[in-house]
This record gives C-alpha cells, structure tokens and sequence, in this order.
C-alpha cells in the first residue's frame, strides 16, 4: 500500500501540495486528474522521492520515504515513467530496461538482458529491441520507458501524464498496453489527461484542485452526480470535453 | 665534414628529444587525466572541505605561467623545502599539475551536460550516485569531453617545449643544441616544428576516431 497523510510540498513561498491524505492498495488503478498546474507531477515526484516533503508522511509498503535507508527500499517497490521518457541515450532500448535490474537487484547481465526482450516482445517492440532511443518514435520509446519500469517488478507503477508527448497514434499504442496491464491487475497511480481512458481502467478517481485533494471517489461516483456537484470537478469535466 | 655540418646521427638525436617529449606528454597527461578526473568526482559528490580546495588549487593552475610554475618547483621546492629536484620531476610535476587543472574544467563541463531527467530516472530505479555516475553519466560525459580534451591536449603537447629551459633533453632542447652547433636556425627549427605539427595532428586524429566510436548512438540518420 501506498500511504499518503499530511503531504505538504512548497517550492519558495509557493506551496504546491497543502494537506493531501491518499491512500492506494494493492490492485487498485488510481487516476489524478486536475488542470495544469494543481500539483499532479509534483505528487508523483514525492511518492518517488524525487522531491523532499515539507511537512506530512508517505510510505510505500511501510517504507518512509522520507528516510534516506527507507527510500531505497520504497524505490525498488514503485516504477516511474515519466512524461519525457528519460531514456539513457547512450543505451539501446535492452539496456535501457536491463540496467536497474542488474545495477540494483543484480541479476547477472545476461539473464537481465534476456528478460527485457522479453518485455519489449511484449509491448511489440522484438524488432527495436537492439535500437537506441534516438532511434525510435515517440511512442516506441514510451513503450521501453514501460518496461524499462516493469523489468523491475515493481508492486506500483507511478505514470506521469506518459501519453502527452505523443500524438493520438502513438498514444492509443502505449494506452492500450497500460490497459493490458490494469487489467493484469498492475497497481497503478496514473496522471492523466486522458478522461474518457481514465473512466475506463480506474477503480478509482483523485482529483487535485491547487495543490487539495478535492474528491477522492470511486470512479462510477466520480463521474456521476457525486462528482457533478463538487464544481470545480464539474468545470474541469465540461473543459476537458470540449477540448 | 666540419663541425657545423648535418650528419645522419642528428635525426637519431631529434627522435630521441622527440621520445622524451612524447614520454613527458604522454605520462603527464595520464597523470592529469587521473587527478582531473578526481577533482571532478569530489566536485560531483559536493564533498565539503576537499571541493573548495580542489576549485582553488585548479584556479591557481590554470591562472598563471606554466613557466613560472615550472621555475617554481625546480628552483622554489629546493631552496623552501631542502629536497632535491631533477629537471625531469620537475616537468612531470608541473605538467601534471596543470594538465590536471585544465582536465578538471572539462571534466567538470562534461558531468554537466548529461541531462538531468535521465538522471532522475536513473535514481528512483535506486541506483546509486556511484553507479549513476559510472553507467549513466561518464559514458556520455567521455564522448562530450573528447572534443575539448583533444584541443587542451594539442596544446599541451606544445607546453612541453617550455621544460627545455631547465635542461630536460626534449625535442626543443635537441634543436637548441643542433642550432648552437649548426649555426643553421632556418633548418633547425623548421624541423623541429613539423616534428611537432605531425604528432599534434596525429593526436587530433586520435581524438576524431575515438570520439566518432563513442558517438556511435548519435551517429544514426533518419527517421
Ligand atoms: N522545481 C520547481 N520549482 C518551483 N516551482 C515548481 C517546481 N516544480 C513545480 N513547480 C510549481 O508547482 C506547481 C505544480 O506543478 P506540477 O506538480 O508540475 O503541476 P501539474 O503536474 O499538475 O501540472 C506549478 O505552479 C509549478 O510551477
Ligand atoms: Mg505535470
């Protein structure tokens, strides 16, 4: 279980995250939705320990990250993929995914490698699997930026808006693996601007209003009358629609 | 033949200044090239006390004469400290030194231009600032720095000619000796100069196929 109580988050003067409380268990797909801005992509970056918190408690399977011996263990239970990839340029797309599983659960190199074909066998990528990043497309390096996090079996996966660098081609290739994935029972926490893709694969809806959790609801309730009448989630909706 | 004239044994006496050039550059620039390196892994891991020094002792290298660095140790170690210095310590010493300081700022530019998002993926996958620094950074560090290093290397190769004047038989002391003897300035240092030029231009070559293998991944057009 992800734990989140108390999160307060400041950059300078301005505070991001004021007072978040969430919780994500074990099987459930989680989507954060709120407008540019509220926090989303800070929230992510504090769950995975990029980010030191201000003030508040995050735990992943009871491990703190906020404490430097904890964060190791807390890391090797979530996988990040980020909007921009952060693919290793110098690294074909099986090294790419190999090298944390060899570096930090040291698996022999070989076996890591192998595995990782694996994956990107999965995600259609056998053929690109020896290519370098600057190789492939836009959604070809989101999908080893997937199994770059899957190779190391995390318990959660952490998604950053993945798909917002892609256009809507590549960015049905990489959803429609995500959704293989919800569906395979992947913990997942997912930001996203993808509404109508949200509604479909989450158990739940979060929804971040500058930097407060203001709804946290079953995804039926969300996007329902229980929703509707909180009115910032109303606006939001109605915007997002008409995009 | 009279004295002053060319005999085949001047060319095994330019080779030999050109050995000792070339042992001094080489070794002094592997010293460097260690102690550079070093410098840049203290500033990389921000170690108090040792980064301010590292950036003081690279600021007083690169900021004034090599030569007078040089007459520094050769002359100024001895008479402070009582210890003996041979002409050869001395340019080893002082090469090192600033090679190392120059070494050091590029180093230091190249840790820099690794991006920082992979960095930060290669963190929350739990790898350490060792291993990051090892697998993510020094590879693409090694082929930003070839550029540079290259440059700072040609001119170092030059640099060397300044060990001659505390007596070091290098290439340029040779040319020195078969001036005094020859009386022959035109020919002598002619010479003396291609010599140079070639090695420098074979170490640009070097760096050029070196940088070329470890930009292997960029070197792909298309799409
Ligand atoms: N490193 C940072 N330094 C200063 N301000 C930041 C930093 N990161 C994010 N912010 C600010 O925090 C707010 C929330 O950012 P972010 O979490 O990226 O929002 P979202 O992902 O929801 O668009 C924004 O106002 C942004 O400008
Ligand atoms: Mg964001």
């Amino acid at each position: 279980m992800i734990s989140i109580t108390g999160l307060r988050k400041s950059f300078g003067a301005a505070t991001v995250l004021n007072g978040i409380d969430l919780e994500i268990r074990q099987g459930e797909v989680v989507s954060v939705l709120g407008s540019s801005g509220s926090g989303k992509s800070t929230l992510i970056r504090c769950i995975n320990g990029l980010e030191k918190i201000d003030a508040g408690k995050i735990t992943v399977d009871n491990f703190d990250v906020s404490k430097p011996r904890e964060l190791a263990e807390a890391r090797k239970r979530s996988g990040t993929v980020f909007q921009l990839f952060n693919l290793y340029p110098h690294m074909t797309a099986v090294q790419n995914v190999a090298l944390a599983p060899v570096e930090v659960l040291k698996v022999p190199r070989k076996q890591a490698e192998a595995e990782a074909r694996e994956l990107l066998n999965s995600v259609g990528l056998s053929e690109r699997a020896d290519a370098y990043p600057s190789q492939l497309s836009g959604g070809q390096r989101q999908r080893v930026g997937i199994c770059r996090a899957l190779a190391m079996k995390p318990s959660y996966l952490l998604l950053d808006e993945v798909t917002s660098a892609l256009d809507p081609e590549m960015t049905s290739e990489v959803l429609s693996i995500l959704a293989n994935l919800a569906k395979g029972g992947t913990t997942m926490v997912f930001v996203t601007h993808e509404i109508e893709f949200a509604r479909s694969i989450s158990s739940r809806i979060a929804f971040l209003d500058k930097g407060q959790l203001i709804a946290d609801l079953p995804t039926e309730d969300f996007f329902s009358a229980t929703g509707m009448a909180l009115p910032r989630v109303a606006q939001f909706l109605s915007k997002m629609r008409k995009d | 033949m009279r004295y002053g004239d060319f005999t085949p044994f001047d060319i095994i006496l330019l080779l030999q200044g050109l050995g000792v050039s070339l042992a001094l550059f080489v070794s002094t620039t592997l010293i460097g090239l260690v102690i550079g390196t070093a410098w840049a892994v203290v500033r990389f891991y921000r170690v108090p006390v040792l980064m301010q020094l590292v950036t003081f002792v690279a600021e007083l290298l690169k900021n004034s004469p090599v030569l007078v660095q040089l007459f520094l140790v050769f002359f100024g170690l001895p008479a402070f400290l009582k210890i003996n210095v041979t002409p050869t310590e001395a340019a080893v010493i002082t090469l090192s030194g600033n090679s190392a300081a120059f070494i050091y700022v590029i180093a230091v530019s190249a840790i820099e231009s690794v991006g920082r998002d992979q960095i930060e993926a290669a963190r929350v996958f739990g790898l350490t600032r060792w291993q990051i620094l090892r697998r993510v950074i020094a590879p693409q560090a090694t082929a930003f720095a070839i550029g540079p290093l290259t440059g700072l290397l040609v001119n170092q190769l030059q640099v060397t000619s300044l060990i001659s004047v505390i007596g070091v038989m290098d290439l340029t002391k040779v040319g020195n000796i078969l001036n005094l003897r020859t009386l022959k300035p035109f020919i002598v240092w002619t010479a003396v100069g291609l010599v140079y030029y070639l090695t420098a231009k074979l170490v640009t070559y070097a760096g050029a196929r070196f940088e070329k293998r470890l930009r292997a991944h960029t070197a792909w057009k298309g799409l």
